[in-house]
């Protein structure tokens, strides 16, 4: 390993010159144009801080908390996995040509083997703490919105309803149909309505949940009424041959409390003459 | 021997209350118990609870289907009560849908159904 402690002290003697390339050339390759946003001197610190880690990690053990920390600094940034691995393998460049030319070939391979040595375990480090940043944050997400997910909302006597947001996939369809169940038989709903206003598309896999939903309603002992369909819905359904006709559709929300209502033998009257 | 789901009559309706899983012999043996039933007594309503079951598998959701179209053809209205949430998803994923086939929430609610869907018929005793 006696190379490796050559090429830490060509870095620690150029470290100046070699910082500045390398975020030159950092700026370059930033195809995001995150340049425009951020100012040279982040790219000078962020470089600064790599070459800190590489030489503090050849004289003690690398510290975890280090690599962690600047992996923190760069997700921050908003730097993608694969731009950190282009700008830390052009360090790599940066450093290894001027040295090379002063050496004979059998020399280079040597250097090439210990410097992989050397270098690699500390890139892996940032590459696996930056896929486990990202993860954290998906899984986190992921939870938010399952939270979001669907709630049942009672909202009179034996009427519920469930407004529905967003895409529906088949686990989320999933915990849907899970709710809307134990809510009803909890409730003692007689009618539920499904609001699919907020939902985007509605597609063969969308409509072909929501009717399993509405069927397993039935077998509880409730009623279920989709509302919410707008025009596009409608259409998308006749063309695509979907077949809702066992399952009572209304138009807007209004309707169908209205239609709720009326099915619980019940109406709304106005007070005024 | 055979365990039998006891078939109890209520005016002129019938009312089970499914109180264990159903094996398949049992629920053979039920199907056939409930159309004697309904034959002997004449009745023109079924209320079958099943707010026990959690598990169902679909050979008994096949039987209940078919009790459920012959006690129709003998002309004894029936209503589905209590069916558990995850035992209605079971259903739904088996295909079995249960299509006109009445459901209600509890027992309660599901003799209000049956009183609505007979008129006065249900509570009149026997004419025979």
């Amino acid at each position: 390993m006696e190379k490796v402690n050559q090429i830490v002290e060509y870095v620690q003697n150029n470290r100046e010159q070699i910082v500045r390339d390398w975020s030159e050339q950092l700026i370059l390759m930033d195809k995001q144009r995150v340049a425009n946003v951020l100012s040279e001197n982040v790219y000078l610190n962020i470089c600064n801080d790599y070459v800190n880690l590489l030489i503090n990690s050849s004289t003690n053990q690398q510290s975890e908390s280090k690599i962690s920390e600047f992996t923190q600094k760069i997700v921050r940034l908003g730097w993608t996995l694969g731009f950190t691995m282009d700008s830390l393998s052009a360090f790599g460049k940066i450093v290894f040509f001027p040295m090379a030319d002063k050496t004979t070939e059998k020399e280079q391979v040597e250097f090439i083997l210990d410097y992989d040595r050397w270098i690699s375990p500390i890139n892996i480090a940032v590459y696996n703490l930056f896929a486990e940043t990202w993860q954290r944050t998906v899984s986190l997400q992921k939870i938010a919105l399952q939270e979001l997910s669907a709630p049942l909302i009672p909202i009179f006597e034996n009427i519920t309803i469930m407004p529905l947001v967003g895409t529906i996939d088949t686990e989320r369809a999933k915990s849907i149909m899970e709710n809307l169940l134990q809510g009803v038989v909890k409730h003692r709903a007689q009618v539920v309505l499904i609001d699919i206003t907020g939902v985007p598309v509605v597609d063969t896999m969308v409509a072909h949940h929501i009717i399993q939903a509405s069927e397993a309603v039935r077998l509880v002992g409730a009623k279920c009424i989709i509302v919410g369909i707008r025009p596009e819905i409608a259409q998308t359904i006749v063309n695509l041959g979907i077949n809702l006709t066992q399952v009572m559709t209304k138009s807007s929300l209004q309707k169908g409390i209205e239609a709720a209502l009326e099915m619980t033998s019940r109406k709304v009257i106005s007070t005024e003459e | 021997m055979v365990a039998r789901i006891p078939i109890l009559k209520l005016y002129n309706c019938l009312l089970i209350s499914i109180q264990w899983e159903l094996d398949d012999a049992t629920a053979i043996q039920f199907q056939e118990d409930l159309l004697h039933k309904i034959h002997e007594t004449g009745a023109n309503g079924v209320v079958l609870d099943l707010t026990s079951i959690d598990v169902i598998d679909s050979f008994i959701a096949k039987v209940l289907g078919d009790v459920i179209g012959m006690s129709k053809l003998m002309g004894a209205k029936v209503v589905l009560t209590g069916i558990q949430p995850a035992v209605a998803i079971t259903l739904v994923e088996l295909g079995i849908h249960l299509q006109e086939v009445l459901t209600a929430l509890d027992l309660e609610k599901g003799l209000e159904t049956l009183q609505r869907e007979l008129g006065e018929k249900a509570w009149r005793a026997n004419p025979m």
